[in-house]
């Protein structure tokens, strides 16, 4: 509980994690307006009868990349600033204060979640319902919004093990964006289903946007997101714990 | 039992042998300096106490036992190690307050310690803010904050002004008093001439010498130049009783090895006159450098 209050008061102290939390819901929140005030109606409709998307939750993935990021930062932060050797002072075994920080990831993850579904929902379904567009059945927007909400924890998870794993700050951001959103959807092109076990497809499954046959369920999705965030943060444990700290 | 213990410590990176099978011990209740020039192998030591980094070889033990088992950490070491490392955009209290969390140590001890190294007023500003003396401050606030039995500074000194330096030599000597063990680093002798108890000397990652202060200066040896009435039989007289003495010339000869106090008597005893004493150079930081067999060292 100590190592959790420390990670947090280390997180929300600083300006960085305010701002990029700030500026994500904002973003989304632009758009959610323009997008469920604007967007065309008979658009929507065809997609929904494809069952590929549907009305809400539509974001632009902003926030989700900036609490990657925040993930990859809880980490990175330390050993870029040299405040590493003071954590490591405080927990020589080092295990603990990783499985703290991942704790606070899954944390802030959760807030930023609500916080989505909150801006998002807060102003798309009354602004469809006034258009008059039919939206999902509540069941099943609350079944959407709960993957949104786990997929920002898992992702700000397997930012965190990306940056234990990497170290380097900006090295980390660039691999926890390049290989979540690009080299781990590049298997979907392959034939087979072997990229549905890939972070981009496992977070799209998780989101409830791939529906159909061969796919995984959003169930499904969320085991395989958040197996591979265990495995890299386990990784990144590992290599913490028996690296040197000269920084 | 030693506070702390360095055995037989080797740290290899990559081709260059950091610290190179170095042994010394650190006793409570004094102050040891550290000392050797940039790039000897104290932060590499320093940090293998600390249990930030493994040894190639040998040991670093604190209390007896490997740093990394240390059972209450903060209240075991506190330590200083770099004024930069800190977030920037975080102030200096709520630095403070994340190691305070992390080890169970009140909010209150915070502020306490905040006014120990005088930065009371300036503990709402973001680090990045700060000059190189107000992070010392607060590299030393952070080592002090669980009250610990032992103490390690690198170069604790680096950019306190005169009233600091005395400031933190009151401090060390104050901690040692209450018999706390004070492990401190620096690259010149002078920072910690007046405050050590101990000397641990270290080049190229070995051990130079150890040993009290009065010991090493005695070793080290101060030259002293000496101008008297009949330099040659005083020189002489000098020599037959142990001391080094340099050539004699116009301007007199130099002597090592031989106090003042031992001249002047040896002058006396022979009927001869002195018509000059005179200490060369920066004495302590010299008779250092010699120790280390570099005098050309950057000081």
């Amino acid at each position: 509980m100590n190592l959790l209050q420390s990670e947090w008061i280390k997180l929300f102290t600083t300006r960085t994690t305010w701002a990029m939390l700030g500026i994500g819901l904002l973003c989304e929140g632009l758009f959610a307006g323009l997008f469920s005030g604007l967007v065309s109606l008979d658009g929507l409709t065809e997609l929904e009868e494809l069952e590929t998307t549907e009305p809400v939750p539509t974001g632009t993935g902003l926030l989700m990349v900036l609490v990657l990021i925040l993930g990859v930062l809880i980490i990175t932060s330390e050993f870029r600033h040299g405040t590493s050797s003071s954590t490591f002072l405080a927990t020589p075994k080092r295990w603990p204060d990783l499985l703290a920080k991942l704790g606070i990831a899954l944390a802030v993850g959760v807030v930023a979640g609500l916080a989505f579904v909150l801006v998002n929902g807060g102003l798309s379904i009354p602004l469809f319902e006034g258009r008059g567009a039919e939206l999902p059945a509540t069941d099943r927007l609350v079944e959407i919004y709960a993957g949104v909400v786990v997929s920002f924890a898992l992702l700000a998870a397997f930012g965190m093990g990306i940056g234990a794993i990497v170290r380097n700050q900006v090295g980390a951001m660039i691999a926890a964006i390049a290989f979540f959103f690009i080299v781990s959807a590049l298997p979907e092109l392959l034939p087979g289903s072997i990229g549905e076990y890939f972070p981009a497809q496992a977070l799209g499954s998780l989101h409830g946007h791939v529906e159909g046959d061969g796919t995984l369920n959003q169930l499904e999705g969320g085991f395989v997101l958040a197996a591979w965030a265990a495995g890299l943060v386990a990784l990144g444990t590992l290599l913490v714990c028996s690296r040197d700290v000269s920084e | 039992m030693p506070e702390l213990e360095v055995r037989n410590l080797s740290k290899r990176y990559g081709k260059t042998l950091a610290v190179d099978d170095l042994s010394f011990e650190v006793e409570a209740g004094r102050v040891t300096g550290f000392l050797g020039p940039n790039g000897s192998g104290k932060t590499t030591t320093m940090r293998a106490l600390l249990g930030l980094l493994r040894p190639t070889r040998g040991q670093a033990l604190v209390e007896g036992r490997r740093p990394t088992e240390m059972a209450d950490p903060l209240r075991t070491i506190g330590a200083a190690l770099e004024a930069t490392a800190f977030h920037p955009g975080r102030n200096g209290r709520n630095h403070l307050r994340t190691l305070a969390a992390a080890a169970r140590i009140p909010r209150s001890r915070v502020d306490e310690v905040l006014e120990l190294v005088e930065l009371t007023g300036a503990e709402r500003r973001r680090v990045k803010g700060y000059s190189l003396g107000m992070r010392q401050r607060l590299a030393l606030a952070a080592a002090l904050l669980g009250e610990p039995r032992i103490l390690i500074l690198d170069e604790p000194a680096n950019g306190l002004d005169p009233k600091g330096m005395r400031w933190l030599r009151d401090l060390l000597r104050a901690q040692a008093a209450e018999g706390r063990t004070v492990l401190v680093s620096s690259h010149l002798l002078s920072e910690v001439a007046q405050t050590a108890d101990e000397l641990v000397v270290i080049r190229d990652g070995s051990l130079v010498a150890q040993g009290s202060m009065a010991e090493l200066t005695a070793k080290g040896g101060v030259r002293i130049r000496v101008r008297a009435s009949q330099p040659d039989q005083l020189a002489t007289a000098l020599a037959e009783q142990g001391a080094t003495v340099g050539d004699v010339g116009e301007g007199g000869f130099e002597v090592r090895g031989a106090s003042g106090e031992q001249i002047g008597e040896e002058a006396l005893r022979q009927g001869i006159a002195i018509y000059e004493l005179a200490p060369q150079g920066s004495t302590l930081e010299e008779s250092f450098f010699e120790l280390m067999g570099e005098e050309e060292d950057e000081a």
